[in-house]
């Protein structure tokens, strides 16, 4: 029922008119909350005047033009697609219409407008299509264009109020979940680096999401509209209209832009809207960082109401359990109460204590709680406060362990973060913060990197595929988990400065926060080295890794067994969070390769490179720097002693000459310089034991002359107390004097718990070490019946001669089992074999012991080998039965 | 046109890709592949257990270049990537009957 031709040439000459002029009115103001305001208006009165001339007034009684979507809002995006519904009041209609429907619709595309056309019956706006619900929510978003306003006015109040209240938990539920999905499709995270406006976290997608779900949430309340006038109600913004303001800027740029809807910001795009101040209030030229970092703090409050009301999505079914987390349950020690996974800070209650505030994290970083909405308010605003009561020292650091080794970490650091509190305790991330690395292959900005690097690693707990499972099995091995995360967190804070080595960078804006946290040398170290090598691993695998030449070269680098499990969890977790798609099986397998090539040059090499003082002055200096002078002897010829520093020096020397290169490796200058001057008191009492306690272990150290059989005495004497070796290492210097260090659980807590058998217990060892009390007397007063294992390990027993040039190495693997460092050591001192290095380790129920054996100072032959091998099986096998 | 698929030690690739370039060659596929000629494969003994890799990693670069190029390409390949060791890898040359670009149907070596 066309009524008259279109004047689609002046139609299309004054839109194209008024498109030019709004956009020049956006190239001067930079406005586009009122480009896009104006755009609609534009749009909507050429459609009513396209309408008016299709159909004739008196003919409109049953058919109304209802602008949806972005178009009802009055948002329409300068290269938008412009929604239209043809809303029709019975099927009769509809045919009646079509051919005044597609004349429009063929209009709106010869003028140059991007018609999304829909027609539907009254009856078929009832119907709510779960596929199908883009629709639906479309209609939340209604404005009335021409027709038939009685029609206009039944749809929305009598129809439509019922229809949305009838499937309201069908709507929500599907809402939420779509944003779900897309939040994931994302990352979770709004810290892109080249990010789209529209569909990103905090992109305009949320902003509309947040009405959509408080306009459904009022209805459902209210059981009808709610009262205020759309306007009115979609004006609302208080806090996110300054978000809005600058996300609609931004879109409107990059549609000007493209000419077409595209809306990534890509780095191009990111230095004209900085040149060009897009969405700033001051206008200028503005640094491209400085402009993302604004983006960020923007899309950062969308994100996170967004998430709020998604949050509060009620489940869809109500289970028991979900009604018993409902439960309101105080935080003990704290003015929290935890409801249905979220903690909310009491009512009345102040926001002044540091210490709870970050107990609050710790049970965030442990169980994956989230703060309410008005808690992070109530804990932001308290930040000055906050900022004069932070905790240091040893406090600091127990609460940040909680964080960093709870397997939720990332989420409590990235809430940490938003609300600044991380910043507070450590300023050293603040020039992380938002910060873009702009190349071909990180997704995410630094501070979100590192967020993802921690929670890469506390993922490996339930790992997926074969090559996860791997490497998941180096987590438990690892001495200092708690140092391995904070080196984690400081890894990549050098970036902020941005020439040299970030690497460096980040080790030295580390030192500030080990005094902070009060880390003793030997912590500082673990950190700084990690830290310091962290990018070692991924150069090593672009070269051969097959090759011996590059492993060797890396394995050098990282030194100890120790620095190179926490390098290759790191360099998976680093590698994995640069993007999705960075660390792929075949790289994995790659990285798990090289962990092993590595791991085996450092237990087999042991022998081979051993320490001569004049190859490193630096690192010698180091040491004697620690030593304090000590009176000596006067010269013969002179009658006068030498001088202190010559004589300590000699003896360091003679000390470390000849002790594999692994001992300096893997002790700090200060405990060298503690076991010299064991070494030097040797002179008064041949045995000399030092006691350490540690965080979880225990420690002793022996510097005595060897002998035959010490190893198998030390071991048998430590298992008679009850204690569990877990590691071990046996070194030997030039002159025959070893340095034996074990570390042992205190199975029964005797000297945890009785100081005074600290003193019986090293005295007992002197005694065995000197025969005055027999270990195989000391061992049957106990009852060592094996438990049975809950992992059976079989015995392997793997023999190479040219791991060493001068010694041969063993390989055992062998159910760990109460005295059995003893009866393998016993099996050498049967067979006349030397240990002239152990490397002892335990890994759940396998223990895993490395020696280099020697035989009247030779390797062992054959011969020896197979009868060393026979003795081992079988006395290893007597003592599991 | 002829297509050219070499397989290379990974640690080759920068060195590859620059000689590509510097060849006047700027189109390439890479891909992470697997595989083994005469050496079949590494083992290593860990912790008392054997890990065998059968299947070796490798980089595969596929490229068409018209009929003209292909000598220079494939000597870059080879110049860059050989070390003389076993494992160098391999190229494959086939003919190719077309190339369409998806932008603008454009047909033929222009294509590339």
């Amino acid at each position: 029922m066309v009524a008259n031709p279109l004047p689609l040439g002046r139609l299309r000459s004054r839109y194209e008119d008024d498109f030019t002029q709004l956009r020049q009115n956006f190239e001067r103001t930079g406005d586009g909350s009122a480009t896009i305001r104006r755009r609609s208006q534009i749009v909507g009165a050429l459609l009513c005047e396209l309408w008016s001339q299709l159909v004739p007034g008196s003919a409109q009684n049953e058919i109304a033009v209802v602008a949806t979507g972005g178009f009802g809002r009055r948002e329409l995006f300068p290269c938008s697609d412009v929604d239209v519904l043809f809303l029709c009041a019975n099927e009769k209609v509809e045919p009646a219409y079509g051919d005044s429907i597609r004349a429009c619709t063929q209009a709106m595309w010869d003028i140059g407008l991007r018609a999304s056309p829909a027609t539907r019956t009254l009856r078929e706006c009832e119907r709510v299509h779960p596929d199908n619900l883009e629709f639906t929510v479309s209609l939340l978003d209604r404005r009335f264009l021409a027709g038939s306003r009685a029609l206009y006015a039944k749809f929305e109040t009598d129809l439509l109020p019922v229809v949305i209240l009838r499937e309201w938990d069908t709507i929500v539920q599907n809402l939420a979940e779509m944003a779900r999905a897309r939040h994931a499709k994302y990352g979770n995270t709004i810290f892109h680096v080249e990010p789209n406006v529209k569909e990103c976290p905090g992109g305009l997608r949320d902003y509309h999401l947040a009405q959509w779900l408080t306009l459904l949430n009022s209805m459902r309340e209210e059981k009808a509209w709610p009262r205020a006038a759309a306007d009115d109600f979609y004006g609302t913004h208080d806090e996110p209209e300054s978000a809005y303001d600058f996300l609609s800027a931004v879109r409107c740029f990059l549609h000007y832009r493209a000419g077409r809807d595209d809306n990534t910001l890509d780095w191009h795009a990111q230095d004209e809207a900085a040149a060009r101040s897009i969405g700033l209030e001051t206008r200028g030229t503005s640094d491209p960082a400085y402009w993302m970092r604004t983006w960020y703090r923007q899309a950062r409050t969308v994100y996170r109401r967004a998430s709020l009301l998604i949050d509060a999505v009620p489940p869809p079914r109500r289970s028991f359990y979900k009604q018993f987390r409902r439960k309101r349950t105080p935080v003990p020690g704290t003015d929290f109460f935890l409801e249905d996974g979220r903690l909310d800070l009491a009512e009345g209650a102040r926001v002044h204590d540091g210490d709870s505030i970050l107990q609050i994290f710790g049970l965030m970083a442990k169980h994956g709680y989230r703060l309410s909405h008005s808690t992070e308010d109530r804990i932001a605003d308290a930040l000055p406060v906050l900022a004069v009561q932070m905790p240091e020292g040893p406090f600091l650091w127990n609460c940040l362990r909680e964080v960093l080794l709870g397997p939720w970490a990332a989420h409590a650091l990235r809430t940490m973060h938003a609300l600044g509190i991380l910043e507070l305790l450590i300023p050293e991330f603040h020039g992380i913060d938002a910060l873009v690395i702009r190349d071909t292959w990180h997704r995410y900005t630094v501070d979100e990197h590192t967020f993802h690097v921690i929670d890469n690693v506390h993922r490996l707990r339930q790992p997926q595929h074969d090559w996860e499972k791997r490497l998941a099995g180096l987590l438990p091995e690892l001495d200092r988990p708690d140092l391995f995360f904070l080196s984690l967190l400081m890894h990549d804070t050098g970036k902020a400065r941005r020439n040299g080595s970030h690497a460096s960078a980040s080790v030295e804006l580390s030192e500030s926060l080990f005094a902070r946290l009060e880390l003793d040398a030997d912590e500082r170290e673990v950190v700084r080295r990690v830290i310091h090598n962290h990018l070692e691993m991924s150069a090593a695998m672009r070269r051969d890794i097959f090759d011996t030449e590059t492993v060797r070269a890396f394995a050098e680098k990282v030194a100890t067994p120790s620095q190179l499990k926490m390098l290759t969890l790191m360099t998976y977790a680093d590698i994995g969070a640069v993007s999705p798609e960075a660390l792929t099986p075949w790289k994995a397998e790659s990285l798990w390769q090289l962990y092993m090539s590595a791991s085996n040059f450092l237990d087999r090499s042991v022998d081979e490179i051993r320490y001569h003082a004049a190859a490193d002055p630096a690192f010698f200096s180091r040491i004697t720097a620690l030593i304090p002078a000590l009176p000596a002897a006067p010269s013969a010829a002179s009658g006068r002693p030498p001088a202190a520093s010559a004589v300590h020096t000699e003896e360091l020397r003679s000390f470390l000459e000849g002790l594999p290169q692994r001992y300096l490796n893997t002790r700090s200058p200060e405990q060298i310089a503690s076991q010299f001057r064991l070494a030097q008191a040797l002179r008064d009492q041949p045995i000399q034991v030092a006691f350490r306690p540690l965080r979880q272990l225990n420690e002793i150290t022996l510097v005595t002359p060897d002998r035959p059989g010490l190893f198998a005495d030390v071991a048998g004497v430590l298992s008679a107390w009850g204690m569990n070796i877990v590691k071990a290492d046996a070194f030997s210097n030039a002159a025959g004097i070893i340095v034996d260090t074990f570390q042992f659980t205190d199975t029964y807590q005797t000297l945890e718990l009785n100081v005074s058998e600290v003193e019986r217990f090293l005295q007992n060892i002197r005694d065995a070490l000197t025969h005055k009390v027999s270990v195989d007397h000391l061992m049957r007063s106990r009852n060592h019946k094996p438990a049975r294992p809950r992992v059976a390990v079989d015995t392997r027993l793997e023999f190479d001669n040219d791991a060493s040039s001068h010694s041969t190495l063993l390989q055992i693997v062998t159910q760990d089992t109460p005295g059995l460092l003893r009866e393998i050591a016993l099996s050498f001192t049967a067979a006349r074999c030397n240990i002239t290095v152990a490397l002892i380790d335990t890994e759940g129920e396998a223990a895993i012991d490395v020696f280099y054996l020697t035989k009247g100072g030779l390797k062992l032959d054959d011969a020896a080998q197979s009868s060393l091998s026979a003795s081992l099986v079988h006395r290893l096998a007597q003592l599991r039965s | 046109m002829q297509k050219i698929e070499a397989v290379i030690q990974p640690s080759k690739l920068d060195a590859v890709k620059d000689a590509l370039l510097e060849a006047g060659i700027e189109g390439m596929t890479i891909l992470e592949a697997r595989g083994h000629g005469r050496q079949k494969g590494h083992t290593e003994f860990y912790r008392g257990r054997e890990y065998t890799v059968d299947l070796l990693p490798k980089i595969k670069i596929e490229m068409v270049v018209r009929d003209e190029m292909a000598d220079q390409a494939i000597q870059a390949i080879v110049s860059s990537a050989r070390t003389g060791k076993i494992g160098d890898g391999k190229i494959f040359i086939s003919k190719i009957d077309d190339a369409i670009r998806i932008r603008n149907d454009e047909r033929g070596p222009s294509a590339l």
